[in-house]
């Protein structure tokens, strides 16, 4: 019995099975015998979001997101990038959205030409040197979670940014989005998944700004770049930059 | 899985909450703790609009058999009081 749910279910269940009939029947007490109602409805709902659980475990999916980052660095690493990516809708990928970082050093992403074909080394511009890798980050996979494409407003980003952390993946308690022109300003309350002054963070975010850029870069169907990510107090302030497709 | 706590502890707190205060409003119907409770359930989950779809899709059953007993009581009580 590894699923706590399941186990608190089944607890109430008996619990309140127990208790409703022995309470009106012999005891005659009726806020006692709505007492044990209250445990079997709670005890049959944790039941059923037991079922719900992911069946791969916290720890396994911790292993695959590892592995994924660490080949994604030691690729950066190896081709000395510095770059800040830049995520694409899938508008201008043509398939699923993903994130270019520039080969050349200290060369920013400013605009994209054209649909960027799903391969590892492309060209965004018309200049010889407009060359990037393009790969796919946490952020790019979530899109597919969402039951539909969120609008360019940002109530409608908040809302999908808010499903996918809390409801869907669950590592951050709430999200508030603010959307200026040509800036979108993210604040991540209880989020379990921090920035750190790694290679790979500073090329491509840590996964919840990821995760943000993605969504964010989908709903205004432009291209996304993560300018500033800190993290004090409990709270992550994600500042996304949108650039012009 | 902090959403499903906090879903669960609500539920309960709610609920808690709601027979204590019949209680002490000297209610006598058992009818009337459950369909309270049976709103209670479904005004929280449908206020829990960021569950995963498995979760919602589940809860949203759950919330059926619920209501069709809250349905039952009603027709009960309704033809209770028309027969006088």
């Amino acid at each position: 019995m590894r699923n706590p749910y399941r186990m608190l279910g089944l607890v109430l269940c008996l619990a309140g099975g127990t208790f409703a009939p022995i309470s009106y029947f012999a005891i005659g007490s009726v806020p006692f015998t709505a007492l044990g109602l209250s445990a079997i409805m709670l005890g049959f709902t944790s039941i059923v979001l037991a079922g719900t659980r992911p069946p791969v475990s916290p720890e396994a999916c911790e292993l695959i997101l590892k592995t994924g980052m660490q080949n994604t660095a030691a690729l950066l690493e190896e081709l000395d990038l510095r770059g800040k990516a830049v995520y694409l809708p899938s508008t201008i990928t043509g398939g699923s959205p993903r994130a270019l970082i520039p080969l050349a050093d200290n060369q920013d992403i400013l605009h994209i030409r054209g649909k960027i074909p799903a391969r590892l080394i492309v060209r965004y511009g018309s200049d010889p040197g407009d060359m990037a890798i393009s790969v796919t980050t946490a952020g790019s996979m979530n899109i597919d979670l969402l039951e539909t494409r969120p609008g360019p407003t940002s109530g409608e980003i908040e809302a999908a940014v808010t499903y996918i952390l809390t409801g869907v993946l669950d590592i951050a308690t709430s999200v508030a989005v603010r959307l200026t022109d040509g800036t979108v300003d993210v604040e991540v309350k209880g989020s379990r998944l921090h920035y750190e002054d790694v290679w790979y963070y500073r090329c491509l975010g840590s996964p919840i700004a990821s995760i943000v850029a993605a969504i964010s870069s989908e709903a205004l169907g432009r291209p996304v770049r993560i300018k500033d990510e800190d993290y004090s107090n409990g709270k992550s302030r994600i500042a996304l930059e949108v650039l012009s497709s | 899985m902090r959403i499903y706590n906090k879903y669960v502890v609500f539920l309960a707190v709610v609920t808690c909450l709601i027979n204590t205060i019949l209680a002490f409003m000297g209610e006598k119907d058992i009818a009337v703790y459950f369909t309270v409770n049976v709103i209670a359930y479904l005004v929280i989950t449908l206020l829990y609009v960021y569950f995963n779809p498995r979760a919602r899709k589940i809860l949203n059953t759950v919330g059926v058999v619920f209501f069709a007993s809250f349905l039952v009581i009603v027709t009960l009580k309704a033809v209770e009081a028309l027969s006088g």
